[in-house]
């Protein structure tokens, strides 16, 4: 039976996973260079070993308060179309191994900030883990055109 | 198949590299027809491309090059002297090869080039010698009747077709032996430089030089750390990897460098065919053409230096008779000079051709509403000119067949604004102008200035950085506002102002005092940048933006400092486009502060004065009479002029020597004066030239930084400055104002 492996993390006390192949590394990091006039969902900028890494606040993401950046924050360094881009998370967690027959799609019932963010959920022993569309997780709507007005 | 495919790349690489030396070449050969050495060269590299092709079986080529060798042949041998048909034809064959070299490299094949008419015309170069160039006739009638088979036999046996390929650069030397011992040596210098050299993928050397980069920014950081720690051994140590890494990102930076004669070497054929078309004299000059730019640069700036190359030719030197009316040298001169300066690279256009004329760029700038009487008004002559790289400048004139290829001023600009660089003009009226490009020595590291901005540090590259200014509340400088626009005043202009904490929606800093203003030109603007802080003058590696942040649009891209953390690079044109509403309100504010000092719009009486090339106005109201003064009489009274008028001394001034042109001497036995006539006091203005009175609405006036004027403005269609007159009498007679009537009721 077909299986996958999924790195795991926490955002909002809810279990998410991306495919592990996607994943480049995970690290804590607490300095990041604020971009103004950026999207709110732009963390900010960090330097890994000489790369400019954008960091992308996932609870921006799906919809709720942004993260303070003072404190350290976990990054999830995934690759997309070469480019490696950050996913701040809460908490990180296992990598597991799920087999495809766990995985359904997204109920109906779930909030579209989420459902778009997603691909499917799988049922694990005593929660759920729904499974993250990197590319659309870091997918950043264009800056809000009102405050660059504004800041004219 | 696949090896065949490799041995055409190698045979088009090579060829096209001929090619340019061979335009070079043949135009040289123009000036000094009988350069042995020179025609002998031209002839190997012909004769190079016509063996290949004939191996390579590309029969067209081999037919033309064919046909160009033999007329080569008779010009290196002497039986025929080069005359500027022949060089036309030798020119034309050298652009057909090209064309079929492009044919080749598209499509595999010659395709449907005809080369019939090319080889009509070089070999009617050969048959009729006589006709074109009379003074070497004799010589070439007498080898005549020989020298029409003559040709082919040497040629065609001796190169069968296959040889020179198998040892393509050694090939040639033989058929030049005859010719010159001096050049074969010379040429062969060259030769053997190319063999100690090899071909790198590009891709390869921007891999190095990213590599360079990360290493450079860890370096940094190294150092960073080290003075913490203070450990002697790690100190050393640092430092030599400091030593490395700066002489290995040098080495590294040098393997992407190539000379500026890389792009400059097809001017001179740009210049020649050009000026015989606009029936005009150049000489070109090319000064430091060894003056190396990283190649993506040389690049990006070979378009707009070939088309201000055609604008000077074109528009710039002015025709042989108009030049020799003008009293200069029927041929006019352009000069390229490239030379480092400071990290960059400035390449110099100048031409010694009519100037441009500031009073016509006004006029046009006018008529395509690129600027406005009022704008006009305010600028130097300088600020004028520089208009020509407004979009929707290009004047219908320029837009002839020649230079005009669609392609503006802006266009030159813009190109050159890409790469981190900036454009400026200077010109004098009669004497030339003078185009200055200033180039980053590479894209990947530029020179930044660093400042800070509530707590994040932001760069702004060096190109566009005219002066740093701190606004010093101890000494009671401030920032002042007009209607609500902040804006300085930097030596008696107004500098509009653009916020960087508001620009980037970040919260307002605590005040406006000791803040820093950086002054920067950029989009065709100046103003200046209010940051908290100066930090540093430092070499930042540009790190490209992630599309995602690209949008914003006000940065550049992102690089890393010393300790680590990621600075945005600030991008000064998208700032400049937010400083538009400061500068309108600056506008604004200049005409309402114009007009309460100076009685905005009142339609005034202004006596026009001529002072050297100057023009300067005089209230009328100000002006009691017009005299003439004999020069003799005018005398010398301690350091004062006086001269008697009326049983009365007159103190005198002179406009010339007050607004500091000194170098006007009056010419003839009388000068004009203004006389004004107060309370029985009198003092008189000695001027050039009384041009004209007139009546103007005096609603367009700058301040300009000159003592003695109150600033500038427009009349019939030219700027003249407007005299300080109460200056201008105190500087005659410092007691003018001051002394109490009575005193001068007697006088």
């Amino acid at each position: 039976m077909p299986s996958r492996q999924y790195a795991t993390f926490e955002v909002a006390d809810q279990l998410f996973g991306v495919d592990v192949s996607q994943v480049q590394e995970v690290l804590r990091f607490s300095e990041y260079t604020r971009v103004p006039l950026a999207p709110t969902s732009i963390g900010g900028l960090f330097n890994l070993r000489g790369q400019v890494i954008a960091a992308v606040d996932l609870r921006v993401q799906l919809g709720l308060p942004g993260r303070d950046l003072g404190e350290s924050a976990m990054n999830v360094i995934v690759s997309v179309d070469e480019e490696w881009v950050s996913l701040l998370v809460d908490r990180i967690g296992e990598v597991i191994e799920l087999g495809d027959d766990a995985f359904e799609p997204p109920p109906d019932t779930m909030g579209s900030a989420y459902r778009n963010l997603i691909i499917g959920t799988f049922k694990l022993e005593n929660r759920l883990m729904l499974a993250l569309d990197a590319r659309r997780a870091i997918e950043i709507t264009k800056p809000e055109e009102s405050r660059l007005a504004d800041a004219v | 198949m696949e090896e065949l495919g490799e041995i055409i790349q190698e045979f088009l690489v090579e060829s096209h590299e001929n090619l340019d030396q061979l335009d070079r070449d043949l135009v040289a050969l123009e000036q000094d027809p009988g350069s042995r050495e020179m025609l002998s060269s031209i002839f190997r590299t012909i004769h190079t491309i016509k063996g290949t092709s004939g191996f390579l079986a590309f029969h067209r080529l081999e037919t033309l090059t064919h046909a160009g060798e033999s007329l080569l042949s008779r010009l290196r041998d002497g039986v025929q002297q080069m005359n500027p048909s022949s060089a036309d034809a030798l020119l034309r064959m050298v652009d057909v090869v090209r064309v079929l070299l492009s044919a080749i490299e598209e499509t595999g094949g010659e395709g449907e080039v005809d080369v019939e008419p090319v080889i009509a015309m070089v070999t009617a170069c050969i048959e009729d010698p006589a006709a074109p160039a009379p003074a070497p006739a004799a010589p070439a009638a007498e080898a005549e009747p020989a020298s029409v088979a003559e040709p082919e036999v040497e040629a065609a046996p001796e190169e069968a077709p296959a040889a020179p390929v198998a040892e393509a650069p050694a090939a040639p030397a033989p058929p030049a032996a005859p010719a010159a011992e001096e050049p074969a040596g010379q040429h062969g210098a060259r030769r053997s430089v190319a063999d100690s050299s090899i071909r790198v993928d590009v891709d390869l050397l921007d891999a190095l030089m990213r590599l360079v980069g990360e290493l450079v920014l860890t370096r940094n950081q190294i150092m960073r750390g080290v003075g913490v720690v203070a450990d002697p051994t790690l100190t050393r140590t640092t430092q030599r990897l400091n030593l490395i890494t700066t002489e290995l990102q040098e080495s590294v930076m040098k393997t992407r460098m190539q000379p500026i004669e890389h792009i400059w070497s097809k001017l001179p054929r740009v210049v020649r065919d050009l000026s015989s078309t606009c029936g005009k004299r150049v000489r070109l000059v090319m000064e430091g053409k060894e003056t190396e730019l990283d190649r993506s640069l040389l690049e990006a700036v070979k378009d707009p230096l070939t088309h201000l190359v055609r604008n000077a030719v074109d528009h710039g030197v002015e025709s042989p008779e108009e030049r020799a009316a003008g009293g200069k040298n029927p041929e006019g001169t352009l000069t390229l000079r490239a030379y480092h300066e400071g990290g960059h690279v400035i390449v110099e256009i100048a031409d010694d051709g009519g100037g441009i004329d500031p009073d016509r760029v006004a006029r046009t700038a006018l008529d395509r509403g690129v600027a406005t009487r009022e704008q006009l008004a305010r600028m130097d002559n300088r600020e004028i000119i520089s208009l020509v790289f407004q979009p929707g400048f290009s004047t219908a004139k320029a837009v002839t067949n020649v230079s005009g290829r669609g392609v503006g001023m802006d266009v030159v600009k813009t190109n050159i604004e890409q790469i981190g660089g900036a454009v400026d003009v200077e010109s004098t009226v009669g004497a030339g102008t003078t185009w200055r490009l200033t180039i980053p020595l590479t894209l990947a590291i530029i020179q930044a200035l660093t400042v800070a901005c509530g707590e994040e540090c932001y760069a702004i590259p060096q190109v566009g950085v005219d002066e740093l200014v701190f606004v010093d509340s101890q000494s009671g400088q401030e920032i002042e506002h007009v209607s609500g626009a902040p804006v300085y005043r930097l030596r008696g202009k107004l500098l509009p102002l653009v916020r960087l904490d508001e620009t980037l929606g970040l919260p307002a800093g605590s005040s406006d005092r000791d803040v820093y203003i950086v002054v920067l030109q950029a989009d065709g603007r100046r103003f200046g940048l209010v940051v908290d802080r100066v930090l540093n003058t430092e070499e930042i590696v540009v790190k490209p933006l992630t599309g995602r942040l690209k949008d914003v649009g006000a940065y550049a891209g992102a690089t890393i400092l010393g300790d680590g953390k990621v600075a945005l690079i600030l991008d000064t044109p998208s700032l400049a486009r937010r400083s538009h509403l400061a500068a309108e309100a600056v506008e604004r504010a200049e005409l309402e502060m114009g007009g309460a000092e100076q009685e905005l719009g009142r339609i005034e009486r202004l006596l026009i004065t001529g002072i050297g090339e100057r023009r300067v106005a005089i209230p009328l109201g100000m002006v009691t009479r017009l005299e003439e003064f004999a020069v003799d009489r005018i005398e010398r009274v301690g350091h004062r002029e006086v001269v008697q008028y009326r049983s009365q001394i007159l103190p005198v001034v002179r406009l010339s020597a007050l607004l500091g042109t000194y170098d006007v001497e009056p010419e003839g036995e009388t000068v004009p004066a203004v006389v004004y006539t107060e309370r029985g006091r009198s003092v008189a203005l000695i001027v050039q030239d009384i041009v004209d009175i007139v009546e103007d609405r005096i609603d367009t006036r700058s301040d300009l930084d000159d003592d003695g004027l109150t600033g500038s403005t427009v009349i019939q269609q030219r700027v003249t400055e407007l005299l300080d007159v109460r200056r201008a009498i105190m500087a005659a007679d410092p007691n003018f104002y001051t002394e109490m009537p009575d005193t001068m009721v007697g006088a």
